[in-house]
């Protein structure tokens, strides 16, 4: 429990230390968007999510329609 | 504690996880409607749909590495186990955020959690 402790005191963005907030997967990401001290450790996930998460948009545009084919979806996994 | 929460668990979380969030209150419930989403294997396909679906585009859809919930189960104080800590980002972002953070939260917990063997 003293290393968790640790941690917690170490990454203090509020997606660090937004205990007990009612926090879920659907707000967690708008959340850590609207942080403007994000530690070092979820800025870096926030940023590599963001790129892969407008890569896909882009995708989607492109093939003008919601539902990638299988062959597209590996392409894009491989990527990045 | 997950009274009144709804829950989906990817096929690579194991029994005992979901059926701690049970135990705890919460319920079972498809992707699309569960508050929480939980997966242990970013690359699983059930886990794999939902980093495409337009709900994660769109930032309503982050996935927790379901150790989060041993983390609860382990800690003297279940709330103070910080959620955000147990982000899984799709499986080809995690070499890369590895290499400029180090492991991940949820690696290391499953060291920690998970009764080590004295022997080194
Ligand atoms: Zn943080």
């Amino acid at each position: 429990a003293t290393e968790n402790c640790s941690k917690i005191l170490k990454y203090r963005c509020s997606g660090c230390i937004a205990v007990g907030k009612p926090l879920n997967s659907r707000n967690f990401s708008k959340l850590l968007h609207s942080c403007p001290y994000q530690c070092d450790r979820h800025k870096v996930i926030v940023e590599a999510e963001d790129r892969y998460k407008s890569e896909l948009r882009k995708s989607l545009i492109c093939n003008k329609k919601i539902l990638l084919t299988p062959r597209r979806r590996q392409k894009l996994n491989n990527e990045s | 504690m997950f009274q009144g929460q709804s829950g989906w668990f990817s096929g690579s979380v194991s029994r005992e996880l979901r059926q701690f969030w049970v135990a705890e209150g919460g319920t079972v419930s498809d992707s699309r409607a569960a508050d929480f989403l939980f997966s242990c294997d970013a690359s699983h396909p059930d886990t794999l749909r939902i980093y495409e679906s337009l709900d994660y585009i769109e930032d309503n859809a982050t996935i927790f590495h379901a150790y989060y919930l041993s983390a609860v189960a382990n800690a003297e104080i279940k709330n103070s186990v910080a959620l955000g800590h147990f982000i899984l980002p799709p499986s080809c972002l995690q070499k890369e955020i590895r290499r400029k953070i180090g492991s991940f939260i949820w690696e290391q917990d499953q060291n920690f959690l998970i009764e080590k063997p004295e022997e080194i």
